[in-house]
């Protein structure tokens, strides 16, 4: 029997390989994948995510527990999506607009929001709206996040929702960085907008349950 | 003697350095820009172009050790000297490039506009103990293209003194080179006599991005003088304990001077920075933290044993007010930065992670610097050793207020701060109207637009100038603001 509560620590500790391994070592008991996601992987974020409010662990000990979820996630996901439930384990395509070089804040936003089982495309910095859409068409992205440090370049990100919105695709804009606000994100259309990494998470959250109920709703 | 504080061991500055060159010479800079990348090779250095590497041999590190500029003098508007950069002279210049404004008169933290700038800049230019002055936020009200010569050009206009500034896209620097080539006689004539410093950004770790290795470049070729300005966050994408810190830090300021050397040998380069702490709970990325201190202050007394005169992000607060947190790490880092021997501290005016500029900060941080400043005064015989006669007369007439010592000295020994810094006693406080900070500082920032009176810019020059900018503005829409 899969020992969940010691996957649990081990994720805690951020035993990447070992949580790799023991999900695998699961799923080969036979063992439902759902299962396997919620009480081998999420419930251990869960309790690192307590544990960061309540200044017991820190942004290090977060990284190193978001990793080992990244490893279990590694062989959990093709299987969910083969499945067709793939909730939290959406891809989100993140980048540093164009001409902007700013990248520290969107990596924390990409290693905290695979921390909790999304799945992150980087394109990097100075990224060009055509190169975001390229992205999010070949993922299937469900959101696109930008980040911008500049207010020479916070102005391409209009740009970018426009580009986006005349495409066509269905996937939700969010939108941080220093010099950019709510009322800025909102004046360009944006779906959401963060003011650090862990309420990052939650606006992505949010816009994956808006995209869905859109989509479930006639 | 001058108070000098000294946080490193000669032997282990040896040993940051030398590790810094090695880091050079084998991992090198990466340069994120083709063109970039071919201009270094063309100027000799060794790169490979798959990886856009370039590498720093030591003799070419040796060369360039040797035609940096101990010391650098910036010139006014009219091409006066107006302050030297070198040994332990210490300049205190606003902080640059804030996004926002704390608005002093409703307390609102807002964009800032170009009239918000030009209060700034006559403001900036009567307070007492600035060196200088810097292009603090950056005016919403021009196309974002233009706005870091915008900026530059209000300076100009309204104020004579130097002007620590930079460019924010890569093609930023030769606009801002003709700009202020206008008050010279030539090219040469700006390179001989400059009139400002130019931040330029390394990528840590050891990365130079598009924007900024265009900006050292062109820099060089116009001869204007740069601040290397490397911003770690310890912990973050730096070693988290000072040594390691230290090794980095010198290697990407190295680098860059390295560079500029290659292109301009004899290009006033300023060993700078801005490194903070990384907040592992907040992810902020404080630069009064404690231990960033302890980085400036090692990194000033490296750039001294190099002989280059040095720069640093200090006398600023990341707290968001006017506060107590303000007048703590403001005070903590011009006394710090003072004592360290730092030629050119900017960050008076500056709150909030250097994204928001005050100018009620500013008035308060003019006392601040006055403070720092007169800390460092040496300490020296002044008719008062041998003590005897003084004690003589002391005890003869049982106070010294009147005595010919008191007389000659206390006049430049016992500074007298104020409004900002207030010295009165309670009912004094009352008496004189119980004024709280932000009224004394409206006072102070009054009597400043009051008296101000720089010689204002020729139309014609006004005209010139402005045709500059509607012949390089992407947008040819907006009109740029008028100013009298
Ligand atoms: C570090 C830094 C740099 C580093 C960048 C290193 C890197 N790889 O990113 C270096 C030194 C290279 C640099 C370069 C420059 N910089 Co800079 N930089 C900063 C600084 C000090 C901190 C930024 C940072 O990393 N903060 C820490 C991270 C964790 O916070 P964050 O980025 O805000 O991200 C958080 C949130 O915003 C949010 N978030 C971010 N992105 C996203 C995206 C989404 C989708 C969501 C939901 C949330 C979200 O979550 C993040 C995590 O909590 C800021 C000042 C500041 N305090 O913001 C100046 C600052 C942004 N830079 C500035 C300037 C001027 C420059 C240069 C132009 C300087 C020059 N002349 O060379 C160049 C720009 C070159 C270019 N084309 O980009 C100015 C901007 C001025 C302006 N009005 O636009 C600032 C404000 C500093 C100043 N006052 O001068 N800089």
């Amino acid at each position: 029997m899969a020992d969940y509560a010691l996957m649990n620590q081990l994720l805690f500790e951020g035993k990447h390989k070992i949580v790799q391994q023991m999900t695998e070592e699961a799923l080969a008991e036979g063992l439902d994948v759902a299962a396997v996601l919620e009480d081998g992987l999420i419930a251990g974020m869960r309790v690192v995510g307590e544990d960061f409010k309540r200044n017991r662990i820190f942004v290090p000990e977060v990284l190193l527990a978001a990793r080992a979820m990244k490893a279990g996630m590694a062989i959990l996901r093709p299987l969910l999506t083969e499945r067709g439930d793939a909730d939290t384990s959406e891809t989100i395509v993140m980048g540093t607009v164009k001409g902007d070089l700013h990248d520290i804040g969107k990596n924390l936003v990409g290693m905290m929001a695979e921390g909790a089982g999304f799945t992150i495309v980087d394109l990097g910095t100075d990224t060009s709206a055509e190169e975001f859409i390229a992205a999010v068409r070949e993922h299937d992205a469900a959101i696109l996040g930008m980040s911008a440090l500049l207010t020479t370049t916070m102005i391409y990100m209009p740009k970018v929702v426009e580009a986006v919105k005349a495409s066509g695709l269905d996937v939700k804009i969010a939108v941080g960085g220093a010099p950019v606000t709510p009322e800025f994100a909102n004046e360009i259309g944006a779906d959401g907008y963060g003011a650090d990494a862990a309420s990052a998470v939650n606006v992505f959250k949010e816009l994956v349950a808006a995209r869905e109920a859109s989509r479930t709703s006639p | 003697m001058r108070a000098r504080m000294e946080i490193l061991e000669t032997s282990l500055i040896e040993r940051i350095v030398d590790e810094a060159l090695s880091i050079l010479e084998t991992t090198g800079v990466l340069v994120e820009h083709d063109d970039a990348f071919d201009r270094l090779v063309v100027a000799g250095f060794t790169g490979t172009k798959d990886n856009r590497r370039i590498t720093f041999p030591r003799p070419i590190m040796e060369e360039a050790l040797a035609s940096a500029p101990s010391s650098l003098t910036l010139h006014d508007r009219d091409g006066n000297p107006h302050a030297t950069l070198s040994g332990d002279r210490v300049h205190f210049v606003p902080g640059s490039s804030a996004l926002r404004i704390l608005d002093r008169k409703t307390g609102e933290i807002r964009e800032p506009s170009s009239p918000d700038f030009v209060d700034y800049v006559k403001i900036a230019n009567g307070m007492k103990h600035l060196s200088y002055l810097s292009t603090a936020f950056i005016p919403k009200d021009v196309p974002q293209d233009i706005a870091d010569a915008w900026r530059l050009y209000m300076v100009l206009s309204y104020s004579k003194q130097p002007i620590v500034s930079g460019a924010f896209t890569a093609f930023g620097v030769p606009r801002m080179g003709q700009l202020m080539a206008y008050f010279r006689d030539d090219r040469q004539d700006l390179i001989d006599r400059p009139m400002s410093i130019f931040t330029c950004c390394p990528n840590t770790p050891l990365r130079w991005g598009e924007d900024p290795i265009s900006n050292i470049i062109d820099c060089a070729e116009w001869g204007i003088p740069m601040e290397i300005v490397p911003v770690l966050l310890l912990g973050m994408i730096s070693p988290s304990t000072t040594v390691g810190a230290l090794v980095l830090h010198t290697a990407e300021v190295l680098s860059g001077l390295a560079i500029a050397q290659r292109i301009r040998p004899g290009t006033p380069v300023l060993f700078g920075g801005a490194p903070a702490s990384f907040h592992m709970k907040l992810m902020t990325n404080p630069m009064t933290a404690v231990e960033a201190l302890q980085l400036y202050c090692g990194y000033a007394q490296i750039a001294d044993h190099l002989k280059i005169p040095s720069q640093a992000y200090m006398a600023l607060s990341d707290s968001k007010f006017n506060d107590s947190q303000a007048g703590l790490e403001t005070g903590m880092g011009a006394i710090l930065a003072s004592l360290a021997g730092i030629n050119s501290v900017s960050g008076p005016g500056m709150l909030d992670y250097v994204n928001c500029f005050s100018l009620e900060k500013l008035a308060f941080d003019d006392e601040v610097v006055a403070h720092a400043r007169r800390f460092i005064e040496p300490v020296e015989v002044k008719e008062d050793l041998p003590t005897q006669a003084l004690i003589d007369e002391l005890v003869r007439e049982k106070h010294l207020m009147m005595s010919e010592h008191t007389l000659e000295h206390w006049p430049e020994e016992l500074y007298i701060p104020g409004p900002m810094v207030d010295r009165t006693n309670w009912e004094q406080w009352e008496e004189h109207g119980s004024k709280t900070f932000k009224e004394r500082a409206a006072e102070v920032i009054d009597e400043c637009l009051e008296d101000y009176d720089v010689e204002p810019l020729d139309a014609a020059l006004h005209k010139e100038i402005r045709t500059l900018f509607a012949s390089t503005c992407s947008d040819k829409e907006v009109a740029l603001p008028e100013f009298e």
